[in-house]
C-alpha cells in the first residue's frame, strides 16, 4: 500500500513536471518571438523565461518584464528603404541621421535605404533638391517638387500628399491632399509618382 | 453541528477571498507592464487583462504578442510586398 502511494505521488510529480517543462519551452519560444518583434535578440526573451528555473528566477523574470515594457526598443527606430521597380536609377531618400554622424548625400543612385528617426517632426519628399534641411529627395521626373510630407512622432510615421500630379499611394490606395496626414506606420509600400518605396523597421 | 458547518463555510469563504485577492494583486504586477507592451505593439491594452485568467492567462497574453502581426510594426523584417 505504501509503495502504491509512493508510486502515485511520484507519478503526479512526473506529470506536473512534464506540464511545467512543456509550459517553459512554450513560454521560451513565445518570448523569443516577442523579443524579435521588438527588435531585440530572440535569445534574450527566451533566457528571461528560462531564468524561472533558478531559485529566484520568477522575481528576475518579473523585473525583466517591467524593464522590457518601459525600455526603448530597437524597433522604435524607423527605416525607409527604397524598392523601386519603376524608376531606372532607383529612389533616393535624404537622411535624418543622428547629430553625431555626418549627413550622407541627399540623393542616392542605388537602392540603399535611409534611417529615419523621429527627432525631426517632418520631412518634405520632393523630386528636386531645393536646399531645405528637411528635404528627402527622390530624383525621378514623376515625383513632384514638392510631392508629399512625411511626419514622425513617437515611433510613428505619417504621410500627407501635397497635391502633386504624379499622385501618392499607400499600399496601392490613392492619397489625396483632402485626406490630410495619414498614419503609415503599419503600411508596407508608399508610391510617389512612379517610384515605390518600401517602409520597414530596424 | 450546524454551528461547525457554519464556521467551516465561513473559513472556506475567507480562504477563497484571500486567494482571490492575492491572485488579483499578483496579476496586477503582470497587467501593468503587459498593458504598456500591448499599447506599444499597437493592440488594445485591455488584452493585458487576460492575466486575470488563472494558470493559462499569461500564456494567452504571450501567444497574442508572439503570433500576431503588430499593428505598429515589428523589428523583424517582413517579406517584401509584391510590386
Amino acid at each position: 500500500m505504501m509503495g502504491f502511494d509512493l508510486a502515485a505521488l511520484l507519478g503526479l510529480f512526473g506529470l506536473t513536471s512534464a506540464f511545467a517543462l512543456v509550459g517553459l519551452v512554450l513560454a521560451g519560444w513565445m518570448c523569443w518571438r516577442i523579443a524579435e518583434k521588438a527588435g531585440l535578440p530572440g535569445w534574450a526573451g527566451a533566457a528571461a523565461i528560462l531564468l524561472t528555473v533558478t531559485g529566484i528566477g520568477s522575481l528576475i523574470s518579473l523585473i525583466l518584464l517591467w524593464v522590457f515594457a518601459f525600455m526603448r526598443w530597437p524597433r522604435d527606430g524607423l527605416a525607409l528603404a527604397g524598392a523601386s521597380p519603376a524608376a531606372a536609377p532607383g529612389p533616393g531618400m535624404a537622411p535624418a541621421a543622428p547629430a553625431a554622424l555626418p549627413l550622407p548625400p541627399r540623393v542616392l543612385a542605388d537602392r540603399r535605404g535611409w534611417m529615419l528617426y523621429d527627432s525631426r517632426p517632418s520631412y518634405t519628399l520632393t523630386g528636386e533638391a531645393g536646399g531645405g534641411p528637411d528635404e528627402l529627395v527622390v530624383a525621378e521626373p514623376s515625383v513632384g517638387r514638392p510631392h508629399a510630407r512625411l511626419l514622425t512622432a513617437s515611433g510613428r510615421i505619417g504621410l500627407q500628399d501635397l497635391g502633386s500630379p504624379g499622385g501618392t499611394y499607400i499600399d496601392g490606395a490613392r492619397l489625396l491632399p483632402a485626406h490630410g496626414p495619414r498614419d503609415i506606420t503599419a503600411v508596407r509600400t508608399v508610391k510617389l509618382g512612379n517610384v515605390e518605396l518600401a517602409l520597414s523597421r530596424t | 453541528m450546524i454551528t461547525v458547518i457554519g464556521w467551516l463555510l465561513g473559513l472556506g469563504m475567507f480562504a477563497l477571498m484571500a486567494i482571490l485577492v492575492v491572485h488579483v494583486l499578483f496579476a496586477l504586477l503582470l497587467i501593468v507592464p503587459s498593458w504598456r507592451i500591448f499599447e506599444r505593439a499597437g493592440f488594445s491594452g485591455l488584452l493585458a487583462l487576460f492575466h486575470l485568467v488563472p494558470v493559462v492567462g499569461p500564456f494567452i497574453v504571450m501567444a497574442v504578442l508572439a503570433f500576431s502581426d503588430w499593428p505598429k510594426g515589428e523589428g523583424r523584417p517582413k517579406p517584401a510586398h509584391p510590386a
